[in-house]
């Protein structure tokens, strides 16, 4: 199963990134064969939606779960129609929180954990 | 000649001069631009006798098993619509109406509809003010589609007063770009300035003619006289910072409510504005 973190850099040391749609990268990793890629958030800078367009591109990389630390409401409902579940309130280390997935320590969120535009101004 | 009342910083008093100058004129044509927070009706009281609602081409989407809109939302720059696989969500208040998706999307299955956004207020206060506002619908981000009914309603025959709304940004282009003199209200804080400094900015780039009114004058510093000397901007106006203005605000009441004097400084700005507009 593929997962995406929010990250805040674009290498396996990175930190998750406290914002989904506005973060700079985004970590796709497959838990099955334990490999991943780094793909560039391309709507961190969008005028609006940037959510909305981010949750696209992670579904279209066939993702199944998120991993990160806030989602606002538009990326939520993108996320929810596809089935997809999403892990918030989640910090620290990309390898930590893939260990916290893989040991089943992380609580799905059932609705956004933030307002509109959260990631704003927040670079 | 019409005359725009902005201000790049928010609550500088930018109702209360266009009220007062439209009291002081008495038969003129006021026009509330700032469609978001529209309030000049609280203090120039009029008889709101006509409401005309304001609709936009919003589009829809048909589902159907084999139809994707993808094309639409690769296209959409606002991300007002998400395509995933089969499905999609319509985000309608991130929409600005372009109508790109119904030319790249599956054909016949992204329509229009007529929405609506808004409505203008039209009224009349005695001696002689047309009052006209501009009224958003709460989370619509179509702002200038109201502003762009109001124009067409300016009567440039007439003394026209725009009451624009605050900032620098599309909205307040569109409350200047028609005007023939503005008057930029601001404080004496770096605040006050910094944000002046921008609207001038963008009235130069418009070719517009402008000066200053110092609102709650005694507070904060000397800088933005400084300023105004400096570029030798003029300074129509200055208001004294008093608890009284504050406490006939706070009951609806205009300047010219709290010292009926200051209608002749009024009417000696429009004098003067006159004699440099020509």
């Amino acid at each position: 199963m593929k997962i995406c973190i929010s990250s805040t850099g674009d290498n396996i040391d990175s930190s998750v990134d406290p914002r989904f749609g506005r973060c700079p990268f985004f970590l796709i990793y497959d838990d099955s064969t334990e490999t991943y890629e780094f793909i560039s958030n391309a709507s961190r800078n969008a005028m609006g939606g940037a959510g909305i367009q981010a949750a696209q591109e992670v579904i279209s990389k066939g993702a199944e779960a998120v991993i990160t630390g806030n989602i606002g409401p538009n990326s939520y409902r993108v996320f929810e129609s596809a089935k997809i579940k999403i892990y918030t309130g989640v910090s620290g280390p990309l390898k930590e929180a893939i260990a916290k997935f893989k040991a089943n320590q992380l609580t799905s969120t059932s609705g956004p954990s933030v307002q509109s535009h959260f990631g704003m101004g927040k670079e | 000649m019409i005359i725009s009342v902005a201000s790049g910083k928010g609550g500088t008093g930018k109702t209360t001069v266009s009220v007062a100058l439209a009291q002081s004129l008495g038969y003129c044509n006021f026009y509330d631009f700032d469609v978001e927070a529209p309030n000049s009706d609280i203090f120039l009281k009029p008889d709101i006798n006509h409401y005309q609602k304001v609709y936009v081409k919003y589009p829809y989407f048909i589902k159907k098993d084999g139809v994707s809109f993808k094309a639409c939302s690769d296209f959409c720059h606002f991300n007002a619509i998400a395509s995933i696989n089969e499905d999609y969500i319509f985000f309608e208040e991130l929409c600005h109406g372009c109508g790109g998706c119904i030319l790249v999307g599956p054909e016949g299955y992204v329509r229009e509809k007529d929405a609506e956004v808004g409505e203008i207020s039209k009224g009349f206060k005695s001696p002689g003010i047309y009052f006209f506002m501009g009224n958003l619908k709460p989370k619509s981000m179509r702002t200038s589609n109201i502003q762009g009914d109001l124009e067409k309603m300016l009567d440039r025959n007439q003394t026209v007063i725009i009451d624009s709304p605050p900032g620098n940004s599309c909205s307040m282009v569109n409350a200047v770009k028609n005007c023939d003199y503005c008057i930029l209200v601001t404080e004496p804080t770096p605040y006050g300035l910094s944000d002046l400094k921008i609207s001038i900015d963008v009235l130069k780039n418009l070719n517009k003619k402008f000066g200053i009114i110092i609102n709650r004058d005694g507070i904060g510093n000397k800088e933005l006289e400084d300023f105004c000397r400096q570029n030798s901007y003029k300074i129509l106006l200055k208001i004294p910072n008093d608890i009284n203005i504050a406490k006939t605000y706070s009951k609806g009441g205009s300047l010219l409510e709290w010292e009926p004097k200051m209608k002749d400084k009024f009417l000696g700005i429009i004098d003067e504005i006159e004699k440099e507009v020509g």
